[in-house]
């Protein structure tokens, strides 16, 4: 025994590769933290991971427990970097793809393009064969023309077939028999049906969502596997696992079999961290904000759960409708504002930000790599908010001069002072990212004060409790190691797996029969996947949800489910309903309640990190201030701020704002009237005016 | 952060917060409404007017709702006009275009007004097609119609709600006359929380930032709207522009259209007298379609408002189809509109082809289907319109398969949806594949949707423009191709239909929905041979017809 447990995070994005370790002492429960950065290698991504963990000297050896996280799919989507695919589909439906739902949001754009489909149409095959939207076959399944459209699929070159056949979500049998067909006739290519990713309505949606599958799976199911023989090359012995969009992590072979649900997954890791930081300090109504480069990100934690829904899209905006992707993603708002995002002034005289960002090249005017654009990074640093002479952590000297001339140019067209310039480009930045925040709350009828601001990303602290105030929320945490909190929160991560089920019902007697069979096959499908994989099964824990709306509507409201569901506790469950619909809706209906599926949460914990609080000590906060200067808040004047070296916060230290905590990856602005307590854990609580 | 301050910033910042309100009030509705008419189709919008009524900010899913809302409230402050009438929680209802409803019966326009203290600040209103408002037809909408009483119950801009209270009587009279009073509630009570949400919004903008400059900001937010297009005015050709165009029922429409620095006028007064049947629009109406093709021209991007409508005249004759009078029926009114919006592109499109595509499908195809769903036992009725092929222009060919211009964040229903809850089968949807639209740029493809009816005694109902006349082409282009419907009876025969109502289909019999493509644009043979190859080897065309259109030779 080595006496300690080594947990690493690596994470593969667009430039960078990271990694963060923990090397925990079983003795102390202390965790000595790691993190180092090397490039992003494509096409071989594998190898930068491979280059990280000798960087940061970790040798995989020793390592127990690996979780890993990449934005190889989304990139592959984006950059249409995928493979050639092919399209099975019922008799009647080959256009389905192409049809898709016929919106046009940029609707007084009489030149609006729309989205192509992934599979041109002479790759779009049919085959006859029908089921009713309850599941019965209407008309048997008829493969005989399958050889030929194999042989034209491998004469054009296709790499991957995705099949989806009309209600397969109520009866699988017919995709079930053609897959099999095709793995008889040509056993190494690539597939994938709609069933095995989603089991819910929405032909087009489905569709397209195995299209993007089978799109993505052959690159990805090569990345994985090389990236498990790099390690295992090196003598990696212990648990990998792959970070997810629904939150938690997946075994490599699950995964690799269905590749498409790692499409978010970056943004996930962090809110998963947010949900269990909160349980860690006792605030589980968590409003979590995830600030980068280039967009801010924010979603909803209420009782310590994150919302994981399956009404996804890529490329969806105000001028396209995008594609649609059908599997578990935590709910969360994007928006185009980052540190990066560019101030501009249109040809009316108004000012804007973003969602056109700087980049990391030319990256922000203070950068000094010849960016002319004003970015939010530079409003920051003209008001004091960012040290100057301690800009990224010290590693970049700021050049003013480039930031005073960008503040000038936008100015000159505005006819005002870069000072007020740069306020203006904050506050509407605040503002962009406060109307994201209220849709993933107040919209839903949440009350901000019940919940918590965590900020975390590169530029949360920044904004933070500005956002905090204006939402009114209880109070702003910034937790310990903002900038590497991601990483953090995936070894935080669960083995989870969220099955969602189209299946209508009414709520009355004798159906709470069906809808407990309904979980309980669920359940024993995820445990038996569960335990194929090594997971005890007496390790799963399961979180039923139904999902119910009054008769007749179509979007759904889901009701957590306690126990088992008898036609006793229908009645509870429609009160809850009742309930959690007036909240979000303001008003409730005498009418009939219908469930339309189920939503299965199982999840079983592997080694994930347990955390030692450390006793609150008396040190005064003035040890670790290292200073004072003027910084601009906008709308609340400017103020002389201390200035603390985020390093020498301890446990238990308290002061008061006008305040700027500095650390290497991050800047936290305290307002004039926030108390701060820096807790066991280390994480910042800036309590906001009353 | 209460002083009151003009400055832009703040005035930019409540802006965006009143877009991000109506955007909030449409989210609302969306997963609230219980007709798929609303929910999926999104034949919806909501909009925040000034105390006045005027246009502030509009979250809609269809631009020929954007330009509703302002005057149902104009009517209202009208209506009720004397101290006291106007409350706060009160909500305000109309569907009647002679009252302020604009388009037709079975729009039912809810509105708000936004208090700060006793002062009426602004008003919140959302506009949403119900499945069913009575009158003689199901689905209230009958092609033979003749005045508006036969179309339904008639709201002539009433009080439902005082001061937070529902007015006895008022909702029992409003379900009792629909043939589905549980849907008409549901989604009236959406469209409530919807409008009160809205309110809720407003008046804690309001007292954020002070009325004075919540109040600034609405005037500086249409001033900027009216900069806008009047920019975007100077940069198009002026003159005056005229076009004639006959009609599928033979009547021949006129338009005459200035163009200035400053204004922008359309003259529809040369126009026919009003029909006897339900193809009419109230002027209220003409207006919003003329809305839609300027704001198309001016500023395609930037959301609508008061201001950006400022420099467009728009001159109708009373009693004419583009302007009926008291009691014309209207059910079809949105055919006559788009035939409107159509025109004016249409006598355009040669003068600015950077603008102006060629002619699309142009019909909101309305399809009304309904009966008794057979597993369930409850009525179903079916209400949407139809997507189409859209016309080539310069440089691209047409989308193929979207919705008309006057739609817009529209969805369709999925099949399996449809199976499910009406009761139907859904045999095919598909593009379209019949000649139509070639060119140097072709026309996007129509579809061609099958219906099988599952259980005897359903009705179909539909009014489809485009019929006979054709989707107009561009530089040579072929013209696109028509709008109709089969009625293919299990027995085999066959018959066809564009403007029809209450049509009996029975079991196995099946509703086949053909929409066009759009206009071609440019000289076939000038088509690039790789395209035309790549659309054969589409099934787009066939091998035959790409060799007798495009002089195709095979790969």
């Amino acid at each position: 025994m080595s006496g300690k447990t080594i947990r690493v995070a690596t994470d593969v994005g667009g430039t960078f590769t990271d990694l963060v370790c923990f090397e925990t002492d079983h003795d102390t429960g202390e965790s000595k933290i790691t993190t180092a950065k090397s490039d992003t290698t494509p096409p071989n991504f594998e190898q930068g991971v491979l280059n990280v963990l000798e960087k940061a000297r970790v040798d995989p050896k020793s390592v127990d427990f690996l979780a890993h996280g990449t934005t190889v799919v989304i990139n592959a989507l984006t950059e249409r970097k995928g493979v050639k695919v092919g399209l099975i589909t019922t008799e009647g439906f080959r256009d389905s793809l192409e049809i898709a739902r016929g919106n046009r949001p940029d609707f007084f754009n009489l030149h609006y393009v729309k989205p192509e489909p992934f599979v041109p149409r002479y790759l779009r095959r049919e085959l006859p064969g029908r089921f009713s939207y309850q599941g019965e076959e209407m008309k048997p399944l008829d493969l005989s023309s399958l050889p030929a459209i194999l042989d034209d699929f491998r004469a054009d070159g296709v790499e991957a077939i995705a099949v989806c056949f009309l209600h397969s979500y109520a009866n699988p049998s017919h995709e079930q028999a053609t897959v099999a067909e095709i793995k008889r006739l040509w056993p190494e290519i690539s597939t994938v049906a709609s069933h095995q990713i989603t089991r819910e309505w929405r032909e087009y949606e489905r569709t397209n969502t195995t299209v993007m599958s089978a799109y993505v799976q052959p690159t990805a199911e090569r990345y994985l596997s090389r990236l498990n023989d790099g390690l295992s090359a090196k003598g990696f012995d212990g648990n990998l696992f792959i970070m997810q969009s629904n939150c938690g992590v997946d075994s490599l072979d699950s995964v690799k079999k269905i590749p498409i649900t790692m499409v978010e997954s970056g943004p996930a890791s962090g809110f998963w961290g947010a949900a269990e930081l909160g349980k860690l300090i006792g605030e589980t109504n968590v409003l979590a904000l995830d600030i980068g480069g280039t967009t801010a990100k924010c979603s909803l934690i209420e009782d310590g759960k994150v919302r994981i829904m399956t009404d996804y899209w890529i490329e969806r905006d105000r001028t396209s409708a995008g594609y649609p992707i059908m599997v578990p993603v935590v709910d969360l708002v994007e928006i185009g504002n980052g540190g990066g995002s560019i101030a501009w002034v249109d040809d009316f005289g108004k000012l804007h930000v973003g969602p056109k960002s700087a980049g990391a090249m030319p990256g922000p005017a203070a950068y000094g790599r010849g960016g002319t654009n004003a970015t939010t990074t530079d409003a920051n640093l003209w008001l004091g908010r960012i040290n100057r002479d301690y800009f990224c952590g010290g590693s970049v000297v700021a050049d003013m001069a480039a930031t005073e001339k960008a503040l000038s140019d936008v100015g000159g067209r505005l006819g005002v002072s870069p000072e007020d310039v740069a306020r203006g480009i904050i506050r509407i930045a605040n503002n962009n990212m406060v109307n994201a925040l209220k849709l993933v709350s107040l919209n839903r009828g949440h009350d901000p004060r019940d919940f918590t601001l965590v900020a975390f990303g590169g530029g949360g602290a920044m904004h933070a409790v500005a956002l905090g105030q204006e939402l009114g929320v209880k109070k702003v945490v910034i937790p310990a190691g903002a900038s590497v909190f991601s990483a953090w929160g995936m070894m935080m991560s669960d083995l989870r797996r969220d099955y969602f089920v189209t299946k209508l019902a009414d709520l009355n007697a004798g159906s709470a029969q069906i809808v407990e069979s309904l979980f309980a096959e669920t359940e024993a499908l995820a445990a038996s996947q569960f335990s194929e994989e090594g997971v005890d099964k007496a390790k799963v824990k399961f979180l039923r949800y139904g999902k119910f709306r009054y008769q007749n509507q179509e979007h759904t409201t889901e009701v957590l489910i306690e126990g088992a569901i008898t036609d006793e506790s229908l009645a509870a469950i429609e009160t809850a309903f009742h309930e959690t619909y007036e909240r979000e809706y303001t008003y409730r209906l005498d009418a009939p309640v219908e469930l339309v599926g189920i939503h299965l949460v199982a999840s079983a914990e592997v080694g994930k990190l347990k955390m030692q609080e450390r006793p609150l000590g008396t040190t005064p906060a003035s040890a670790a201030l290292k200073g004072e200067r003027q910084v601009d808040y906008a709308l609340e004047g400017i103020h002389a701020a201390q200035i603390y070296d985020g390093e020498k916060l301890e446990p238990g230290m308290k002061f008061a704002g006008p305040a700027v905590i500095e650390d290497p990856g991050t800047t936290i602005v305290i307002h004039p009237g926030n108390r701060v307590e820096i807790d066991g854990f280390g994480n910042i609580h800036i309590h906001l005016k009353a | 952060m209460t002083t009151a301050s003009h400055d832009p910033i703040t005035l930019e910042i409540i802006q965006n917060s009143l877009q991000a309100t109506a955007d909030e009030m449409f989210a609302a509705m969306r997963k609230t409404a219980m007709s798929s008419i609303i929910y999926e189709v999104l034949d919806m919008g909501t909009g925040i007017t000034d105390a006045k009524g005027q246009l502030a900010s509009s979250g809609a899913g269809i631009p020929g709702f954007i330009g509703v809302l302002d005057k149902s409230v104009k009517v209202l402050l009208e209506k009720f006009s004397k101290p006291g009438q106007i409350e706060p929680g009160d909500v305000f209802i109309t569907n009647d275009p002679y009252y302020g409803g604009v388009t037709h019966l079975n729009d039912l326009v809810v509105c708000m007004p936004v208090f700060a203290g006793d002062r009426l600040i602004a008003w919140t209103a959302n506009i949403a097609h119900n499945s069913d408002v009575g009158g003689k037809s199901p689905g209230s909408l009958s092609a033979d119609a003749t005045e508006i009483f036969q179309e339904g119950l008639r709201l002539p801009a009433i009080k439902m709600i005082s001061r937070g209270e529902a007015i006895p009587g008022i909702f029992d009279i409003i379900t009792v006359n629909s043939r589905m009073p549980d849907f008409l509630e549901g989604d009236l009570w959406a469209a409530i929380a919807s409008v009160r949400i809205g309110a809720k919004r407003l008046a804690e903008l309001a007292e954020k930032y002070t009325v004075e400059t919540f109040e600034a900001a609405m005037v500086s937010f249409m001033d900027h709207g009216e900069k806008i297009a009047l920019a975007e005015l100077a940069k198009l050709p002026h003159g005056t522009f005229e076009l004639s165009e006959e009609q599928d029922d033979g009547r021949i429409f006129n338009v005459k259209v200035t163009i200035s620095d400053t204004e922008f006028v359309i003259d529809l007064r040369d126009n026919p007298d009003q029909d006897a049947g339900p193809s009419n629009a109230g002027h209220d109406d003409t207006l919003v379609s003329m809305q839609v093709i300027f704001k198309a021209l001016t500023d395609p991007t930037s959301p609508a408002n008061e201001g950006s409508f400022r420099p467009l005249k728009v001159l109708t004759r009373e009693g004419s189809c583009f302007h009926a009078k008291e009691p014309a029926a209207v059910g079809f009114y949105y055919e006559i509109g788009i035939r409107g919006y159509d025109l004016v592109w249409r006598c355009l499109a040669p003068h600015m082809p950077e603008k102006l595509p060629a002619g699309h499908f142009s019909s909101i195809a309305g399809t009304f289907i309904g009966g008794i769903h057979p597993d369930t036992g409850r009525q179903y009725t079916i209400i949407e319109p139809q997507i189409g092929g859209w016309g080539a222009s310069a440089g691209r060919d047409g989308n193929s398969a979207i919705f008309s211009g006057v739609h817009g964040e529209t969805y369709n229903c999925p099949a399996e949806i449809s199976e499910a809850r009406n009761g139907l089968f859904v045999d095919r949807m598909e593009l379209n594949t019949d000649p139509g639209g070639e060119g140097k740029w072709t026309g996007g493809q129509g579809i061609r949707l099958d219906y099988r009816i599952r259980r005897d005694d359903s009705f179909l109902t539909l009014g489809y423009t485009r019929s006979r006349i054709l989707p107009w082409s561009l530089d040579g282009g072929s013209e696109g191709s028509a709008n109709y419907a089969l009625v293919m009876r299990k027995d085999g025969s066959s018959e066809r239909y564009a403007f029809a109502s209450g049509i009996r289909v029975d079991k196995d019999d099946v509703i086949r929905v053909i929409t066009g493509a759009g206009g071609g644009l440019g000289n076939p043979k000038e088509r690039d041979p790789a395209k035309v190859a790549e659309d054969v080897r589409n099934g787009l065309i066939s091998a035959e017809r790409a060799q007798e259109v495009y002089g195709y030779r095979g790969e």
